[in-house]
């Protein structure tokens, strides 16, 4: 390997990112220090709740399947240039359908029956509510930034409506200390144990890498695939080609609204099983976070979620045992996705510098990922 | 007081913040650059504010840290989108996630820590005679002294840049086309730099405004989607000084009604009202607003070729 490999090893997007990631873990270290606790303590503290006990790991990997299928949906929207803020809200509304279907179905409903019910309904409820961004975006040229962002405040709304509500989800009142949240789904929706001992884990993750190897085959091996990356990198180009635009931007954001309504009907189908308020804290943005980090590799995205997802458990033990924040590791994450924002462009001119002279027009710019 | 005066109260209240906030972001947009992130400038600047405010006792550091607060934030956008060429929207939402994170994170260790903490605040100062006017003389004329000077800072803003003045049309033509004003000798980067700080500076104030004057304490996001909703009334102001102003205004009265109707009887579940300007916002985004009156740069970062 000469100098020039070298350098251009150093700034590939892969090793900016692990950059990225060790930058902030190291300020994540200082923020632990300021709360009182030394890095030793914390780190100790971290890795207990991250893989210390089959219970941390089990949890782990449940919060990991989650931020999978946001972010494959994510970056099935992002390849046709849409940029999907709207995971959280869909969450919700997914979590929201699952509930309605899952405590309506009769006790005793089969597993066969009831849980592709309930996902079912969920992947439907996150389409649709997706879909009111995706239409306006698809017909009228709205941002659908700006109209997910929007529409993730009216989803938490509602959320907070269905639970409060006896006429809607809320579990019978019997007495002034009945929680504002559903009753519990019956039997056969609970989602089943992957069968790892003493471990919460459920099949959550498997349906997971399923959908995210799914996303990677639609982009690799299929005709549906294409169409969408053409449309994403020239839209008029796409057009000309015979690329039914608006009805393909429709359904690209739309179906990314569908994974993430999966998830929140799994994350509803697990232990309590009840739809409550903040039930999807923070796992609509960490889920685009993974599938910015990911840069269109499914490998990477798998990667990245298991990392992400062992954080998050990890930061809650941190808090428990450390006295630490959490939110110590919402820091660490949103410098993550500020470090690499910013780098790119300045690691994308770096590498075509370093790269031999007639190739180094044809990359840059795609690279930049900056030019919406 | 009247019912329809108290909701008027409440609703410069929550339209002041607001507005300061909408004034600054207009001139960003103008620019070319889309600022989400002045949810967290807001969020950072009512932080700094209650903190400055704690640790100096004097209201007027606190808001003067409050504009650091938003600067600080404000500084970070401007070398990631304009220097560094980061997209602008995915820099906006994670510096949000940064602000609540980090305010959220320094509340816990400095606000929270057991001992109680004195919020040196602003007291309302009523103006003689305008203050009697009915109906909207309490509203406009009962204002804090920062609220006056939010006041005085948006009208100082709109007309010192408003499209008629030489530093506002330089404003509109890097926002439109910056490769064109490039040619013409225009900075475009420094310009749009610029319009960020004072972006910030004003989210800042507006943090201060809510912190100091409305609620007087700090409370873990306590902007609530304040600043998403000042970006919309950009947009549904249709980039122009008056249409934000009323856009801001009438986010700010809707806001107000979540706590009005409760307090005159009418039985809505919370949760309906607290949707409802969210639900005005994406309706006035999608619907009032025609794409033509968009700066044709925005969201466009610039580079020399």
């Amino acid at each position: 390997m000469n100098t020039t490999d070298l350098r251009r090893a150093a700034f590939h997007p892969a090793t900016v990112a692990a950059g990225a990631v060790v930058v902030a873990v190291l300020v994540g270290l200082v923020l632990a220090a300021l709360a009182g606790a030394a890095p030793g303590t914390a780190v100790a503290a971290l890795t207990e709740g991250m893989v210390g006990t089959p219970y941390a790991i089990g949890k782990s990997l449940n919060a990991a399947a989650v931020l999978m299928l946001v972010a494959a949906g994510f970056v099935l929207a992002y390849r046709a240039g849409l940029v999907n803020v709207g995971g959280e809200g869909q969450l919700c509304a997914g979590g929201i359908a699952a509930a309605a279907v899952g405590t309506t179905l009769p006790d005793g409903t089969p597993t066969a029956v009831a849980l592709p019910a309930v996902v079912l309904a969920a992947t439907t409820a996150g389409f649709a509510w997706a879909g009111i961004a995706a239409a306006l975006r698809a017909w009228r040229g709205t941002s659908e930034i700006i109209t997910t962002l929007l529409l993730n405040f009216v989803a938490l709304a509602v959320l907070s409506l269905t639970v409060h509500e006896p006429s809607l989800l809320r579990q019978p009142v019997t007495s002034s200390e009945t929680l504002p949240q559903s009753a519990p789904l019956v039997a056969g929706a609970h989602l089943p144990s992957l069968g790892l001992s003493r471990s919460p884990a459920t099949i959550a993750i498997l349906v997971a890498v399923a959908a995210v190897v799914a996303v990677g085959v639609l982009f690799r091996a299929t005709p549906t695939g294409l169409r969408l990356t053409a449309l994403g990198h020239a839209p008029e180009a796409a057009a000309r080609l015979g690329v039914p635009v608006a009805r393909t931007r429709f359904l690209a954001l739309s179906s990314a609204g569908g994974f993430s309504g999966a998830a929140g009907g799994l994350l509803v189908a697990t232990a309590p099983f009840v739809l409550a308020e903040g039930f999807s804290s923070g796992f609509g943005f960490s889920g685009l976070v993974v599938g910015l980090l990911a840069r269109g590799s499914m490998t990477a995205l798998g990667a990245v979620a298991l990392l992400l997802g062992f954080l998050v458990s990890g930061g809650i033990n941190l808090q428990l045992v450390a006295g630490v924040p959490a939110t110590a590791v919402s820091i660490v994450e949103s410098l993550i996705i500020l470090l690499i924002a910013g780098s790119a462009w300045w690691a994308a001119t770096r590498r075509a510098a370093a790269r031999p002279a007639p190739a180094a027009e044809t990359s840059a710019p795609e690279l930049i990922g900056a030019t919406r | 007081m009247t019912v329809l005066t108290q909701i008027l109260v409440s609703g410069i209240g929550f339209a002041l913040p607001l507005l300061v906030a909408a004034a600054g972001e207009l001139v960003s947009e103008r620019a070319g650059v889309l600022n989400l992130s002045l949810e967290g400038m807001m969020l950072s600047g009512a932080f700094t504010a209650v903190l400055g405010s704690v640790l100096t006792g004097s209201p007027w550091l606190g808001a003067l840290a409050g504009v650091a607060g938003g600067l600080l934030l404000g500084a970070a956008q401007a070398l990631l989108s304009v220097r560094c060429l980061a997209d602008q929207i995915v820099v906006g939402v994670a510096a949000n996630a940064l602000a609540l994170a980090t305010t959220t994170f320094g509340a816990r260790l400095l606000l929270d820590d057991g001992r109680g903490h004195d919020v040196a605040a602003f007291d309302r100062v009523e103006i003689p005679l305008l203050h009697d006017i009915p109906l909207i003389g309490p509203a406009l004329f009962g204002q804090t002294a920062l609220g006056y000077l939010c006041v005085l800072v948006v009208v100082v803003t709109a007309v010192l840049l408003s499209p008629r003045t030489g530093p506002g049309l330089r404003i509109d033509a890097t926002g439109e086309d910056a490769v064109a004003a490039d040619r013409t000798g225009l900075p475009v980067r420094r310009l749009r730099i610029l319009c960020i700080l004072l972006t910030s500076a004003m989210a800042g104030l507006a943090g201060a405004q809510l912190a100091l004057s409305e609620v007087r304490a700090f409370s873990d996001n306590m902007t609530a989607g304040i600043g998403y909703l000042a970006v919309v009334a950009v947009i549904a102001g249709r980039w122009r000084a008056p249409g934000t102003v009323v856009a801001a205004i009438l986010f700010g009265l809707a806001q107000a009604l979540q706590y009005a109707l409760p307090a005159l009887g009418v039985a809505v579940p919370p949760a309906v009202l607290a949707m409802v300007p969210y639900v005005i916002a994406i309706v006035a985004v999608s619907g009032l607003t025609g794409r033509s009156h968009a700066p044709s740069g925005l969201t466009v970062p610039f580079a020399r070729a």
